[in-house]
């Protein structure tokens, strides 16, 4: 497949070159509201910050609530793996999810 | 028996490293830099049955690739300084996560003991971990502890020690493995490094997976090997071919699979029953970062440990500032007037007063933040205000470090920018350490106050609030400008674990305040002192000529002659004698000079000759009334010329001459020499200002209480009115910080370059300001009268 193509969906997505793009099927994590919890389908976003944060546990098909966002709407702040951890709203954006459900 | 063991730990921030290493070596450790950056390393030591362990803190890190600057520290320590054995502290509480590193190690093939930290918290939520099982899946010793309590840290020291003597074999059920694609690849890779005389430290195996993971710095590391080309050549195909098959980068795939095998060791060897009990820490959360309360309460823990800082420290600090200067009088005393005395009493004294009198400052702040780094706070101060303050170049944390340098006026840069040192983001980092020295710091205070006094007495705290706007604007102005000029680039990505809250130990922070306040006074002193020398030569020498010092000499030896000649004066005081006598006569209620010389007199009369001053001794009472009127002048004017040749040696130091030849650079922001040496003393601490101003205009050496005499003369000086005064204010916001905040700047950046660059910067943006205040004041006649 041609990064050409799949880029226009995502920008800035180097990793795209092997991938199909989801961005479409997806919800972005930073979409989900505080409460919600949801499965990681794919991570998108330059490599470092992908293996920095896969190797904090965001693998495929891990399972991320969202806590709350910080009083000034970012950074927002999630449990996974069951610690807690923060991420700006910006690369929460390249965290591609299923369906949000909402947590227990 | 070994003579001596080294141990490192290693582990996850936050996992409890530096509690076990406290726990294990008590008051037997050393703090300092891992060798050219400015990352802390600890050191202690150990007897445990007579056999010596070293401890080495690694710092903490989630991962060994090349991601950060600890990371690398770690790595290389483990690999080229192989320690005896090393230590995972692991978070029991936190397994999934904390095992990634463990996995990593292990992969390095260095001989490991895990301990499970945090036991307890694990417990707590109801979780229970088979660790026989873990420790035979992982295949090295699993010791169960509570770094806070000390409970299991003698097993661990013992299973230590039997490791290194003689390892016990644990046979291992799962080997972590990436599947034969990944295997097969790495099998080529390990083949290329036989071959090498890469004189194997760290496993060949863990060689072959970093290649594979395109670690740059482990690229670096085969740079002068044999078949360099080769091995490159294959690991590029490799990572290529894996790249086909799995659609994604090899480190990426080995992440998955680590993850993989760790989660399959959790499932088997951990047992949770959910208790569903309230978590607390999150609990406590949800009122420290609520959307209202939380900035609130913000607020006000930053106050409060800006309150503990300053207020906390004052009765220390004058304790250390009247004990210098008790010495300094002292040896005053001591020592003949002169070149020595100036220099031990105005040089060394005062030099080395300065840097004690900012140690308890530094202790009370490192204090309130151990308690706010210990407690889990910092993350949450950095997760609130990062919204904020990352438009500038700067991070949530950087807000402790700007509020300490001055952010409330009164503050002090020094310890503000070894605040920084909690800051790990080296870029901004580097950002708040460079502009903190803008903020209005305790020293500048007295210089506004002089000048507020003068030209806006009516508008005190208008102004100050107004300054306080201005230093924290320009400081996140300047921010922004460095961060994306000097310092641009991509800032590393934000991510922060936010650990529970937890209780800190008293003993933790004590110790975490000792071993940081102590490092400032051993580094930073020794270079401080030599600069205090240098300051008082430059202010000292060359002085006056031997011609110019006659002169002064002559005017007052005219003036004595001429108040002894006066025909009032010779009645009492007949000669030069007479006069010394009386000034070093000692009264009870000397309240002035008339009923001094009263008493003086009279107990001349009765001592000496009474019957050859018998006709003075009746109506000396109703002269002595205008010979202490002429005596007083004569005073006055002896304090005068003193001070005149004072300003006059001092426009003749290398200071003031330097002061003097920078007049044309200063001329156009209105600074004349009396100004500009004022400011170069300001170099030393910026409340000099003020004093040498005082000199400068002979006005004698200034102390706090007479600033009132020198706002007079500075108001009736022709060229100076308000813009003048205002200008001034700007320039001494932001010109160069004090020598001892570059002397940590040094320290803390460890370049340099910046140290340099924080002194021309800070410089040239005073100077901007200060034109643009004064051309604009000038242009709408604002502030000329
Ligand atoms: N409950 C509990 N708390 C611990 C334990 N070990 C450390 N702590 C606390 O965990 C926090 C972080 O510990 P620290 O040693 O600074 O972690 P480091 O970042 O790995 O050096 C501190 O507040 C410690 O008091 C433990 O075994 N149990
Ligand atoms: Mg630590």
């Amino acid at each position: 497949m041609s990064p050409t193509v799949s880029k226009k969906k995502c920008i800035d997505c180097d990793s795209l070159q092997h991938h199909k793009c989801l961005a479409e099927k997806t919800v972005k994590l930073s979409n989900y509201k505080p409460g919600e919890k949801g499965k990681i389908v794919q991570i998108c976003g330059d490599p470092d910050f992908r293996l920095r944060i896969m190797e904090m546990g965001f693998i495929k098909g891990t399972e991320i609530a969202v806590v709350k966002y910080a009083p000034l709407n970012d950074p927002m702040e999630f449990v996974i793996r069951g610690y807690h951890i923060t991420l700006r709203k910006k690369q929460a954006a390249h965290i591609l999810m299923n369906e949000p459900e909402l947590a227990a | 028996m070994k003579q001596k063991i080294v141990v490192a730990l290693a582990g996850n921030p936050n996992a409890g490293k530096t509690t076990i290493f406290n726990a294990l070596t008590g008051a037997r450790q050393h703090v300092g830099n891992w060798p050219g950056v400015t990352v802390e390393k600890k050191e202690g030591t150990l007897k445990h049955s007579g056999q010596e362990i070293h401890v080495v803190d690694l710092p903490g890190t989630y991962s060994l690739t090349a991601y950060s600057l600890e990371e690398i520290i770690a790595r290389n320590f483990i690999v080229d300084s192989s320690p005896d054995l090393v230590i995972n502290v692991v978070d029991a509480s936190n397994l999934e996560r904390n095992l990634y590193l463990s996995v990593q190690l292990l992969e390095m093939g260095c001989k490991l003991v895990v301990a499970l930290n945090m036991i307890d918290v694990a417990r707590g939520r109801g979780a229970i971990i088979d660790e026989t099982l873990l420790s035979s899946l992982l295949g090295v010793p699993v010791v169960p502890t509570n770094g806070k309590k000390g409970v299991g840290l003698d097993s661990l020291v013992e299973k230590v020690i039997s490791e290194v003597e003689n390892p016990e074999l644990i046979e291992r059920d799962v080997r972590l493995t990436y599947g034969s694609e990944v295997e097969d690849e790495l099998y080529k890779i390990q083949n290329l490094l036989a071959h090498t005389d890469y004189s194997s430290r760290g496993s060949q195996r863990w060689l072959a997976v970093k290649l594979l993971e395109g670690d740059s710095e482990i690229i670096k590391k085969i740079d002068g090997l044999d078949h360099r080309e080769k091995i490159l050549e294959q690991v590029s195909k490799s990572r290529s071919h894996l790249n086909g098959i799995f659609g994604d980068n090899p480190e990426i795939v080995l992440a998955d699979a680590r993850y993989g095998f760790i989660s399959g060791a959790i499932k088997q060897t951990v047992q949770v029953e959910r208790t569903n009990r309230v978590n607390l820490s999150e609990t406590i959360d949800k009122v420290l970062t609520n959307r209202l309360l939380g900035p609130l309460i913000l607020l006000a823990v930053l106050y409060c440990v800006y309150i503990f800082t300053f207020n906390g420290s004052a009765p220390f600090v004058k304790h250390f500032d009247s004990f210098f200067s008790w010495l300094g009088e002292n040896v005053s005393t001591i020592l003949p007037e002169g070149l020595l005395k100036s220099l031990v009493v105005s040089g060394i004294i005062k030099g080395v007063g300065g840097v004690l009198g900012f140690t308890p400052l530094i202790a009370f702040m490192f204090f309130a933040i151990a308690i706010l780094e210990d407690t889990g706070y910092m993350t949450r101060i950095a997760f609130m205000l990062d919204r904020v303050l990352r438009g500038f170049g700067l991070h949530g944390a950087s807000m402790l470090a700007l509020m300490v340098s001055g952010g409330i006026a009164g503050g002090c840069a020094v310890p503000g920018i070894m605040a920084t040192r909690t800051m790990k983001e080296p870029k901004e980092r580097l950002v708040t350490i460079l502009v903190a020295p803008l903020m209005n710091c305790g020293a500048k205070l007295p210089v506004y106050a002089l000048l507020i006094g003068a030209f806006f007495p009516g508008d005190r705290a208008s102004i100050m609030f107004v300054l306080t706007i201005i230093s924290w604007g320009m400081a996140l102005f300047a921010g922004r400008v460095i961060r994306s000029t000097v310092l641009s680039g991509p800032s590393a990505p934000f991510v922060l674990e936010l650990p529970p809250y937890r209780v800190p130990t008293f003993r933790g922070l004590l110790i975490h305040t000792w071993e940081r306040t102590w490092m400032y006074v051993k580094k930073a002193g020794t270079i401080i002192l030599a600069v205090s020398i240098l300051i008082w030569a430059l202010m000292t020498f060359p002085g006056l000529t031997s011609e110019q010092r006659a002169i002064f000499q002559d005017k007052q030896d005219k003036l004595l002659s001429n108040f002894i000649k006066d025909p009032v004066v010779s009645i009492v005081l007949k000669d030069q004698e007479d006069l010394n006598s009386f000034e070093g006569f000692e009264s009870e209620k000397t309240k002035n000079h008339a009923e001094k010389l009263t008493d003086f007199l009279k107990s001349r009369n009765l001592s000496h000759e009474p019957q050859k001053d018998a006709d003075l001794s009746i109506d000396f009472q109703q002269v002595n009334l205008p010979v202490a009127l002429k005596y007083a002048q004569y005073k006055l004017e002896k304090l005068r010329l003193e001070n005149e040749e004072q300003s006059a040696r001092l426009k003749n130091t290398i200071a003031g001459r330097v002061g003097s030849h920078l007049e044309w650079v200063f001329k156009p922001i209105g600074f004349d020499w009396k100004t500009n040496v004022a400011l170069l003393g300001g170099f030393a601490a910026k409340e000099v200002v003020v004093s040498t101003l005082g000199t400068a205009y002979s006005m004698g050496s200034i102390e706090r209480e007479q600033y009132s005499n020198l706002s007079e003369q500075l108001k009736n000086e022709p060229g100076w009115n308000p813009l003048m005064a205002f200008t001034l204010i700007m320039f001494v916001m932001l010109y160069a910080p004090c020598f001892v905040t570059l002397v940590v700047i040094r320290r803390e950046t460890g370049r340099w370059r910046w140290t340099i660059f924080a002194m021309v910067y800070t410089t040239l943006l005073a100077y901007c300001v200060a034109l643009i205040v004064k051309t604009t004041g000038t242009f709408f006649g604002i502030g000329l009268t």
